[in-house]
């Protein structure tokens, strides 16, 4: 190859604490390319574009930009080598003008004066330029999400970069916004800028990559022209992996009675939500991030409460509200996040497993008796196999497995009829994510249920009953059990919808 | 592919056209005086002589708040002012024990002070990562402890040259005002019409945004804390012109440091950074001058008065909140 990329990454790796998030990945695009990057939900495709930016120093690995080695050790040095980088999170300043967060850091001036009517004016022609009809003058927070997305986009291409980086940019978009921004991202390349495209959305990727580059867990799993890279095998190689074959059988009777039960359910985040969970199911709840699954989730426990929609639990209409409401009724809740959600690290694993009992608990409950006790508790955490030399000591000590454990076992306690788990067993080891699933699949056979939001497809497919998959805040459709990663993959990405041979817009 | 022709309905901005908070606030403030001043018949209050000495009462905190404005922006705070205060006053009357030729070494030496508590208050909260309210709360106890132990009474006094700051004055109006309405301008000028100030913004207004486009937000954090405890320095300075000769007690009993929060909040900055200004911070300064002023008028007991200024602070603050939530629905 004689050809020198514009940017060329070889050997990067990088490890954050108990995640190895890149593993010698190579990456190169060259000038006028649009090279696409698809992975699941933390294949390493932010971690190595934060690298490439200068917002992460990789542990391992080079940079070399047209053949020149770099190190870039701040964003600003990435903005000097003509790398510009259009952020997933939105970077913008809420109380100021669009002209002045499109020059946040690159303000035009004169002896330190701001010269604003330059700025509005060139503010106002990137505007142009990206199909956004915005005063520059105006505020960002009357903008809605999608108007702000596009001046992300202004923001980019004010730099004039040589390599322009897209980190999911038609997230907030609708149909015709996307539509201009790739024929954006067409004129540019005629430019000869250098584009890396990352983007769950398989038709913009077929539409505009010429290249496309397959991340899974933080290793690259091949790079190829478009042409060579059909849709299926892209999704075939975001998601292949080995199952291991450690999750528990499921009873050979069908499920019993409803428990819980939604119809048209809808919030914020949310439209048209209808499904039930019958005794004995664990219903899987599939999905990309932007998906709302994890809004569900904290709809069915009142955290972001259903605006609209009745909810049924044991066939009795019921509102849930807020936490206190749900867990009243019957609904308990895993979240995601355990440390920050979960758990309070620094008290004890028994105070930890008390905790919803003693916050559900009559005002004048005394605290060391019964249910309350340390003894009761103290069994029920043995009968969990929770691992602590000592329940009174902290639970910021135990691995994630059992801290887990330590939560399920206050629900346990509490009686859920119906548990609401988000990742639960993120950040697990494989041994205990074993005993996690033969403990939800046991909680399912005692006669109550399950609603588990998970970001792991095998571990959905593995334990789920059915899954319902997600997209766009509805419910895109339901797969039986034995349903195959690609058919999830395909209603995530919003692929199974386009079926129906409706006309393009 | 047919992209037919788009047609985009304008981006609608409610540019809200009525008063800025600052205007509304000054009018408010003013207003309430003039109607003291009438109701209890002091009408000679609404002199020229009355509304100057209005404005006097209000260059100490007013000076401190404008500093204060600076750290709140961007998205820092600082409590240690009223000791440095403190500090400043007392250092001014031991360097110039009267003597004339010592009013600018005096001068220089304070400011140096100032520049050094900013630099050790910016490091510990930009590069230290350390809270800024312990960090500031931190050094401000420490300067006000070394002060106790050093200097029990009164240690000598300002010249009586310097003392032209507090009481003298060109055509009417007193030089401490000039000097408030001098820097006041010139930090308004700087905040919005720099690339400094645009920065100071940005900071404040998202801390990672601002990072992510290359902004050097350490420093400018840093030099946020070096200008608030600047001004507190140029507070310190006129209160010992004012009172001839510094005491150790002067900022806290002042509550300089609560205040000029209050009044920058009062004025519309938001404390998690990146909104608001000088002249909303000043109208602030303003509205606790004209009650002050009004209370006394109306001889209501201290005690009252701080219950009184307390329930203000509330309401000013709520109401921002609900114009802020009516905004964003």
């Amino acid at each position: 190859m004689t050809i020198i990329p514009a940017l060329h990454m070889a050997g990067i790796s990088k490890t954050f604490p108990g995640v190895r998030a890149l593993d010698c990945v190579d990456f190169d695009c060259r000038t006028g390319e649009v090279h696409a990057i698809c992975g699941e939900n933390g294949a390493g495709k932010s971690t190595l574009m934060k690298i490439l930016g200068g917002s992460y120093r990789p542990d391992a690995g080079e940079i070399r930009l047209n053949g020149r080695l770099v190190h870039l050790t701040h964003p600003r040095q990435a903005a000097d080598a003509g790398i510009s980088i259009i952020h997933q999170e939105l970077s913008l300043l809420p109380y100021r003008t669009v002209a002045e967060n499109i020059f946040m850091g690159r303000e035009l001036a004169r002896f330190g004066l701001l010269d604003r009517r330059q700025m509005n004016k060139r503010a106002a022609e990137l505007l142009r330029r990206v199909g956004a009809d915005i005063d520059p003058e105006g505020q960002v927070s009357t903008l809605s999400i999608a108007m702000q997305q596009l001046v992300e986009i202004a923001k980019a291409l004010l730099l004039d970069a040589g390599i322009l980086v897209m980190d999911e940019p038609t997230a907030a978009l609708d149909e015709r916004d996307a539509q201009n921004l790739l024929s954006l991202i067409r004129g540019l390349r005629e430019e000869g800028v250098a584009i890396v495209y990352i983007s769950h959305r398989m038709p913009e990727v077929m539409a505009v990559a010429d290249r496309v580059t397959v991340l899974k867990d933080g290793q690259k799993i091949w790079t190829r022209a478009r042409h060579a890279a059909p849709v299926p095998e892209i999704i075939r190689a975001m998601v292949g992996r080995d199952l291991k074959d450690f999750y528990p059988k499921r009873p050979s009777s069908g499920p019993g009675k409803v428990l819980l039960s939604v119809e048209g359910g809808a919030n914020a985040a949310l439209r048209d939500i209808s499904f039930d969970v019958r005794a004995g199911e664990i219903v899987g709840v599939a999905g990309l991030e932007d998906s709302g699954k994890a809004h569900l989730a904290q709809a069915l426990v009142g955290d972001e409460p259903l605006s609209a929609g009745v909810m049924r639990v044991n066939g009795k209409p019921v509102s849930i509200r807020s936490p206190r409401q749900a867990t009243a009724a019957g609904i308990g809740y895993l979240p995601g996040d355990r440390k920050r959600d979960a758990l309070a690290l620094r008290q004890s694993v028994r105070d930890n497993a008390l905790l919803t009992l003693r916050s559900m608990a009559g005002f004048f409950a005394r605290p060391q008796r019964a249910a309350l006790s340390p003894a009761a508790i103290d069994s029920e955490l043995r009968d969990m196999d929770v691992r602590a030399a000592d329940f009174g000591q902290e639970i910021g000590t135990l691995s994630g497995g059992n801290q887990q454990k330590a939560i399920i076992v206050r629900w346990l306690a509490q009686a859920s009829d119906v548990l609401v788990f988000v990742e639960p067993t993120r950040g697990i080891d494989i041994a205990a994510k074993a005993a996690i699933y033969q403990t939800m699949r046991a909680f399912a056979d005692a006669g109550r249920g399950i609603v588990v939001v998970s970001s792991d497809m095998p571990e959905l497919i593995g334990i789920a009953d059915r899954i319902l998959v997600m997209h766009q805040g509805r419910i895109a459709g339901e797969l039986p059990r034995g349903a195959s990663e690609e058919e999830v993959m395909r209603l995530s990405l919003g692929i199974a919808q386009q079926e129906p041979r409706e006309a393009f817009a | 592919m047919s992209s037919n022709a788009i047609s985009m309905e304008p981006a609608s901005f409610n540019h809200r056209k009525g008063l800025p908070i600052a205007a509304v606030l000054a009018i408010l403030s003013a207003g309430f005086f003039v109607v003291i001043a009438l109701a209890t018949g002091e009408s000679a209050q609404l002199s020229l002589q009355g509304i100057v000495g209005l404005l006097q009462r209000m260059v100490a905190l007013g000076l401190v708040a404008i500093g204060q404005t600076f750290v709140i922006l961007v998205g820092s705070i600082d409590l240690s002012v009223a000791a440095l205060i403190s500090a400043v006053a007392v250092l001014a009357s031991l360097l110039m024990q009267g003597d004339p030729a010592m009013i600018l070494p005096a001068i220089i030496a304070c400011l140096g002070l100032c520049l050094a508590v900013g630099l050790v208050n910016g490091a510990l909260v930009a590069y230290g990562g350390i809270n800024p309210l312990i960090a500031t709360l931190g050094t401000g106890l420490i300067i006000q402890g070394v002060l106790a132990a050093s200097f029990a009474d009164l240690q000598g006094a300002v010249a009586r040259q310097f003392q032209v700051l507090a009481y003298g004055g060109m055509l009417g109006i007193p030089y401490s005002v000039l000097l408030l309405a001098l820097l006041a301008l010139a930090a308004a000028f700087i905040l919005n019409k720099t690339l400094f100030g645009a920065r100071i913004y940005a900071v404040g207004g998202n801390p990672d945004g601002a990072r992510l486009a290359g902004i050097h937000t350490e420093r400018l954090v840093l030099a946020a804390h070096v200008i608030a405890s600047l001004f507190a320095g140029a507070a310190g300075l006129y209160l010992a012109a004012r009172l001839q000769s510094g005491t150790p007690w002067i900022g806290r009993d002042g509550i300089y440091d609560l205040e000029s929060i209050a009044v920058t909040v009062i004025g519309g900055t938001i404390l998690a950074g990146g909104k608001g200004g000088v002249a909303g911070t000043l109208a602030g300064v303003l509205l606790f001058a004209s009650l002050d002023a009004s209370f006394n008028m109306l001889g209501i007991d201290a005690f009252l008065k701080q219950v009184l200024r307390g329930g203000i602070v509330i309401a000013a603050v709520a109401i921002h909140a609900v114009r802020y939530k009516g905004h964003v629905a």
